[in-house]
């Protein structure tokens, strides 16, 4: 009796926490509704009381936190990833080496501050690849790898720093109206003067062949100097277009930016 | 730096960004949780927040791993919550001002309902820690019993069983205080 009581006043607690009322759940089981209900009714009670939102400012303090940690711990990375990799002769030396060049990176930081944007699904800003047709159809695949994208805000010498969240994108699948997105997440709001794609490897197998050719952009990085605008109240989407051509006759085949299609709206 | 080393940062920092969508999702509800088991709702904002820096070291110790996402964030904070509780020892009075009400009350009744809300947390303090973790994990954290007897290792009987006798204390005491 006692556990059946206890499996229908679980039943009714999972109900009403998806929405149903307390008296569909009373009117269900009329020979225990006098004992649900003041059962049931002490549940929302409960949920009144608790149930109140935190206080935003305490969220996005909280949230700047995590941001602000996440961004040391990348930062560190690399070096405590090398020292993992020496014998413990040298570590000491190593050591003292590292904490001369964390000091040293800090002091530059102060002066450079290039602070790294994190990613998140509500963020106001988009990176999208895409790749207007021109020569990509003589690939079988072409793969392209970007490291790092920079967003340069107007009238500041700072830089911001994303690393895109999918870092290789095969060409061959983002032709004309197609996209594929790198990252998303949350921009300081304002005006951007430029942006500055850094791009590690691209290379691609061709059809007539079978071959797998690198090729590359002269510097790893592509400048587009077109402005545009975040805002918080909307999503800026920036595509970054980019297609592979063909030039002379000996098969040689070179990564064209786009730049007129390419931009943030 | 070996191949093994660029794989276990590729999987941290996957983890990472993961870490900040969680913080979207499960962070009301952690301030929830724990106010639930502190009363003082700026501290249970603090603690939730620590949650997450822990969350982050815990990824590079790599203790996160085989846990599911919400346990973890889960055990996490119910370890900060014992350490809060073992160094406040004895819970103060609740600042009044700890408690805020809901958007919709009316301003008319609002002394009647703020006697009303300071009687939930009380009553709340009268249920033993177990009953607390049911009453916090089935009605804010939305797991269901099943899931909760998982997470406190009973059965599905005894976490039913639980959630009753808690509902009817709180029942017994919030009916004394009206």
């Amino acid at each position: 009796m006692s556990e059946d009581f206890d499996l229908i006043l679980d039943e009714c607690v999972d109900r009403i926490s998806r929405g149903d009322s307390l008296a569909d759940c009373l009117s269900d089981y009329p020979a225990y509704s006098e004992r649900l209900k003041p059962l049931l009714r002490s549940m929302d009670d409960v949920q009144k009381v608790y149930s109140s939102a935190p206080s935003a400012d305490a969220r996005r303090a909280n949230r700047q936190k995590l941001y602000a940690a996440l961004s040391e711990r990348r930062q560190m990375t690399p070096v405590l990833s090398f020292l993992r990799t020496v014998s413990r002769p040298a570590m000491l030396a190593i050591v003292a080496v590292a904490i001369l060049a964390i000091v040293g990176t800090l002091v530059v930081r102060l002066g450079l501050n290039q602070p790294t944007l994190l990613p998140s699904p509500n963020g106001n800003f988009v990176f999208l690849i895409s790749d207007k047709p021109g020569d990509i159809n003589d690939f079988e695949n072409f793969d392209i790898t970007i490291t790092q994208v920079r967003l340069q805000p107007a009238g500041s010498k700072e830089w911001l720093t994303l690393t895109p969240e999918t870092q290789t994108v095969d060409l061959t699948q983002v032709q004309g109206e197609q996209f594929q997105e790198m990252w998303r997440g949350h921009v300081p709001a304002g005006q951007y003067s430029r942006l500055r794609v850094y791009v590690s490897e691209s290379k691609g197998n061709l059809k007539s062949t079978g071959e797998t050719i690198d090729v590359r952009m002269p510097g790893n990085v592509a400048y587009l100097p077109v402005p545009f605008e975040v805002a918080n109240n909307r999503v800026t989407i920036y595509t970054f277009d980019i297609t592979v051509v063909g030039v002379g006759d000996d098969g040689t085949y070179v990564l064209k930016l786009q730049v007129g299609d390419s931009g943030g709206y | 730096m070996s191949k093994r080393d660029r794989e276990t940062i590729r999987r941290i920092d996957e983890h990472e960004n993961r870490l900040v969508s969680l913080y979207e999702e499960y962070y009301d509800k952690l301030v929830r949780y724990v106010y639930v088991h502190i009363g003082n709702r700026e501290e249970a904002e603090d603690i939730a927040g620590e949650v997450f820096l822990k969350a982050l070291k815990a990824l590079r110790s790599g203790q996160e791993q085989g846990m599911p996402t919400q346990w973890w964030l889960f055990r996490i904070a119910h370890n900060l919550i014992v350490d809060y509780i073992r160094k406040t020892s004895k819970h103060g009075p609740i600042p009044s001002d700890s408690v805020v009400l809901l958007a919709e009350d009316d301003p008319a009744d609002t002394a009647e309902k703020k006697i009303g809300v300071e009687g939930v947390i009380e009553a709340m303090k009268q249920l033993t820690a177990e009953q607390r973790q049911v009453v916090s994990l089935r009605f804010f954290w939305g797991l269901t019993s099943k899931e909760v007897a998982g997470v406190l290792g009973k059965s599905d009987g005894a976490v039913r069983e639980m959630q009753r006798a808690a509902l009817e204390k709180l029942r017994g005491i919030m009916g004394c205080l009206e």
